[in-house]
């Protein structure tokens, strides 16, 4: 993830030591009329040198006016190029631009349109030099065998060869590409992209460049700065891409993390894309008022599991309805997608992890802090851990067999284990699994994020060696026999809560009875979905295309009847998926998030964390609910909380406990500010 | 490789062969003798599927797709279209193409009549006239439809060739490439459209394509192809997604990922193109 709110001015900015620093770039054009186009708004980022960064977006988004301010052709109208501590205002050899027309001279061979670029540039060498340099740069480019062609007896994709070749060939200090390879058909571009993959990683290569192939910016870069549409476009994301060198793209695509970048930068562009369509229908989110509801048209956010059957079943059985509200239920690709939407208003309301409230509220990975509350915890338990048919070939059966695997386990890489988002309590609860045996998580194992729907195909292609996550994806690891169950959360913490509802702060102040509402037809549906009789219903109802769209096979182990650990095992687990129960939102819980959110350096931790948690519960929406419903509201109690492992987590004193958690990365509390974030950024930077 | 075994949605199984491609070669005589394009190429397909073609430059694909349209003939073997062979065009196979092939003096609309008129010779004008605009209207362009293909996008004058081309109801919508051109906003829009078109009118479609993604989520099958000279068939691949597809859906489908990274080890290693093979 690791994303950086560019627009966002940078605190105490030192003086600059970047390679190439666009800073705070804006270009304003005028239209027909004479009025302002604002093209692109406040454009900042800064890269090293050898660096390798995309600008990724939709026709439109202004990328190659970026690019063209880059190159000199065009002048910011505000900001500034610095390259090497010097501004640019002029083309110039030291930054060569490649276009998606080739533009070779056709009266020229090969070897002659380098030579021309060669000759004209670097004068001063001898002409045995100069040759040596455009052979060089021929045979870097895989086109000897074509040295002495002219344009027109030569493929699309070799042209552009030379235009690669003519470009390096004069040394340049920044290479600036304008979708290099976007007249080519997909396989040609494939095999130029992996040919100057190559020549980056040999030649550590300082480049920038335009494209809209998600799979290209994979490939190539070391950063891709995703834009937002035109006018006025600015840096909506920037992703850093951690897929290690050299890259080659057989291994790239099977490395476990790259269908999660891949799947973040779609996921930004779709929502670019519908950003764009509802524009041009006007759609609009305004508020529609009946009675005291001061807004009756919500969209709830929420990711295709087995538990998000409350919000299928409110808005199936009409219980949203009876509490006067239309509801459009948004299917999200990820947690971070769902995040993303209500940060950015998208959402109304949606289904959580447990620690995303906390993460968006604190501004986790970097971001601005949005205040979240929370006003319902949706479900309790209905998790497990996976792991691989070939680990149980290999002897591992439980957690003291895993950790001797892991001891023995020799290979340039860590084992990984896959769970769906830094702040789910599958994360939370992998990790202190892991920890209570003496696996030390981010040393002995990696523990990395991966959507829900991508843990199979990682198990079955040996990327991860197992995974942590809520159903139908452990049965169906099962089911396929490549995994099996070593440990459901009954084995770590019976009782913990799974997903709970939040809304933006100022969503629920803006509109309490519509909040109010909500939280009274989530909590009936949840109260319906605990009796084991109603969970057939359920599945039915989950199967259904525009929900899990899956055989009720996946969906009823565990939920409505016996769970499955191994295609020769099952058990009966009464608890495995609960509704129904403690439905308050919990202090100690929350508490307990925030200290393992700080133990695994996600977040500082919070000095006035009393203040922090209690702007985080909306108890009193949630008590109001449950006495109209005429459900028994019990005040949380102070016990500690007691783990299945034996250990406890004592409340009296968070600070205290986390000090005392084995492989704590924690050093000390920091104030939170819930405007301006912790006090002081330093430690906010997460290992993604 | 990993294979998937989990079928949630059975394909139901089809009845009697409608394309044949049975032994067919291509050979072209050239100054060095002959040059064998394609060699003993087999394929079946059943009525109402969508095949997808995929295959590095060079590999044959076109001249396989042009041999069903009819253009060319085989060296050796034959091609059968319900049992009758391919001899030469006709309008039970229309083609459409990556450079749109409109005529440039004449209205979408006048583009579409013109296909009609040549099919339909007995129809009345009246009826002719409905049809043009009733195809155009399935591809969305009732309101562009007396605009110039200068005037129209990129995506606007795929549609036209693809109401022109289903204008005249084919039983084979055969289909080269024809999104390639396209930003991938305009190609996602055509792709749900062609599936929408297909899916309702029950045409059977033949589509040459180098973008895995697209491959994935439009065929029934994806016929991969060895590479040129002697270029065959390597290998097909049974898509199992479930119909109507949806884009959403589609990733979050485990066997999405292994089945692209498949494709991507057959184009990029197994059936690795070598450098200086452009």
């Amino acid at each position: 993830m690791n994303f950086e709110f560019s627009t966002e001015p940078l605190p105490n900015r030192k003086m600059s030591t970047a390679f190439l620093e666009i800073d705070h770039v804006s270009r304003v054009f005028e239209n027909d009329r004479g009025q302002p186009f604002v093209a692109i708004k406040d454009v900042y980022f800064e890269m090293k040198e050898g660096e390798f960064v995309s600008i990724i977006g939709h026709s439109g988004c202004g990328k190659s006016t970026v690019l063209n301010i880059l190159s000199g052709l065009d002048r910011a109208t505000e900001g500034g190029i610095v390259l090497e501590g010097r501004e640019v205002r002029e083309p110039g050899p030291d930054r060569m631009l490649v276009f998606q027309n080739h533009s070779l001279l056709p009266w020229l061979t090969v070897r002659q349109n380098i030579g021309l670029a060669v000759n004209r540039v670097m004068r001063n060498l001898s002409r045995e030099e100069r040759n040596r340099i455009i052979q060089e740069n021929i045979d870097l480019v895989g086109l000897s065998h074509a040295a002495d062609k002219y344009p027109r007896e030569i493929s699309g994709g070799m042209k552009q060869r030379v235009g690669i070749a003519r470009a390096l060939a004069i040394k340049p200090k920044i290479l600036l590409l304008d979708e290099p390879f976007g007249a080519l058909d997909a396989l040609t571009r494939g095999r130029l992209q992996e040919k100057l993959m190559q020549i980056c990683d040999e030649h550590k290569i300082s480049a920038v460049m335009i494209t809209h192939d998600v799979d290209e910016a994979l490939l190539l870069s070391d950063r891709i700065v995703m834009m937002t549409n035109g006018p006025e476009a600015k840096i909506g994301q920037v992703l850093t891409v951690e897929l290690p060198h050299p890259r080659k793209r057989l291994e790239t695509v099977n490395h476990p993390n790259y269908y999660r970048l891949r799947g973040e930068i779609v996921s930004f562009l779709d929502r670019q894309k519908q950003i764009k369509l509802d524009r041009l229908k006007m759609k609009s989110n305004a508020a529609i008022s009946m009675g005291s509801i001061e807004k009756t048209n919500l969209t709830i956010g929420y990711i295709p599991l087995t538990d998000c059957a409350p919000f299928v079943m409110a808005k199936e059985k009409g219980l949203f309805a009876k509490y006067g509200l239309d509801v459009t239920l948004s299917k999200e690709t990820s947690w971070n997608d769902l995040a993303e939407g209500i940060r950015e208003g998208r959402l109304d309301a949606a289904q959580m992890v447990t620690g995303l409230p906390l993460a968006i509220t604190l501004g986790m990975g970097n971001k601005i802090p949005v205040p979240v509350v929370t006003s319902l915890t949706l479900s309790r338990n209905g998790n497990a851990i996976t792991l691989s048919k070939k680990l149980q070939e290999a002897g591992v059966h439980d957690l003291a067999s895993l950790k001797t695997y892991i001891d023995s386990f020799q290979n340039a890489y860590n084992p990984a284990l896959g769970m769906v988002h830094h702040a789910s309590m599958h994360n939370f609860m992998l990790r202190h699994w892991l920890a209570s045996s003496g696996i030390q998580p981010d040393k002995d194992v990696d523990v990395i994020v991966i959507p829900p729907p991508q843990m199979v195909s990682n198990l079955m292609a040996n990327n991860i060696i197992g995974y942590c996550v809520g159903e139908p994806w452990n049965v169906r690891a099962v089911d396929s026999n490549v995994g099996f169950v070593v440990a459901t959360d009954l084995d770590i913490w019976h009782g913990h809560p799974e997903k709970v509802l939040g809304v933006r702060k100022e969503w629920a102040e803006q509109y309490p009875h519509t909040h109010l509402a909500l939280v009274k037809a989530l909590l009936e549906a949840c109260q319906f979905c605990e009796p084991a009789d109603n969970r057939d219903e359920i599945v039915l109802m989950l199967s259904q295309p525009q929900y899990l769209n899956l055989s009720p096979v996946y969906i009823r182990p565990g939920f409505a009847g016996p769970y499955r650990v191994s295609t020769m095992e099952a058990k009966y687990y009464k608890d495995f998926c609960q509704f129904g129960v403690g439905n308050m939102p919990s202090r100690k819980e929350q508490l307990w998030v925030l200290t393992q959110m700080a133990r695994w350096g996600l977040v500082n931790f919070p000095e006035n964390h009393a203040e922090v948690i209690y702007n985080l519960l909306a108890t009193d929406i949630y008590q109001q609910a449950a006495r109209e419903l005429n459900l028994d509201i019990t005040e949380e109690d102070r016990e500690a909380i007691a783990f299945t492992d034996g250990s406890t987590f004592d409340l009296s004193d968070p600070i205290a406990a986390l000090h005392s958690m084995p492989y704590s990365q924690f050093t000390e509390p920091l104030h939170f500010d819930p405007v301006k974030g912790f006090a002081n950024k330093k430690v906010s930077a997460v290992r993604q | 490789m990993q294979t998937l075994d989990i079928t949630d949605n059975q394909q139901p199984k089809h009845q009697d062969p409608f394309l044949v491609i049975d032994n067919v070669s291509k050979v072209y005589p050239t100054p060095r003798g002959p040059y064998v394009v394609l060699q003993d190429v087999n394929l079946t397909v059943y009525e109402g599927e969508f095949i997808c073609v995929i295959g590095h430059s060079g590999c044959g694909k076109s001249t396989l797709l042009n041999m069903v349209a009819g253009f060319n003939r085989p060296s050796s073997g034959e091609i059968c279209l319900k049992s009758k062979p391919i001899l030469r065009p006709g309008p039970d196979r229309m083609v459409v193409f990556q450079n749109y092939s409109l005529l440039p003096w004449m209205t979408a609309f006048e583009n579409v009549l013109l296909a009609v008129k040549q099919v339909y010779k007995d129809k009345s004008k009246e009826e002719k006239v409905k049809i043009a605009k009733d195809s155009l209207a399935m591809v969305g362009l009732t309101e562009a439809m007396h605009k110039k293909p200068k005037q129209l996008s990129g995506g606007m004058r795929q549609r036209v060739s693809i109401a022109r081309a289903l204008s005249i109801r084919p039983e084979v919508l055969i289909l080269d490439e024809p999104f390639g051109a396209l930003d991938v906003m305009t190609r996602e829009e055509l792709q749900e459209e062609l599936l929408a078109i297909w899916r309702e009118h029950k045409v059977t479609a033949l589509m040459i394509t180098h973008e895995i993604d697209e491959a994935l989520f439009l065929a029934d099958r994806i016929v991969m192809m060895s590479n040129g000279p002697a270029a065959n068939i390597a290998e097909i691949i049974d898509v199992p997604f479930a119909r109507p597809r949806n884009r959403k859906a589609l990733a979050d489908d485990p066997r999405y990922y292994s089945l692209r990274n498949y494709i991507l080890e057959f184009l990029y290693s197994r059936f690795a193109l070598a450098d200086d093979a452009e």
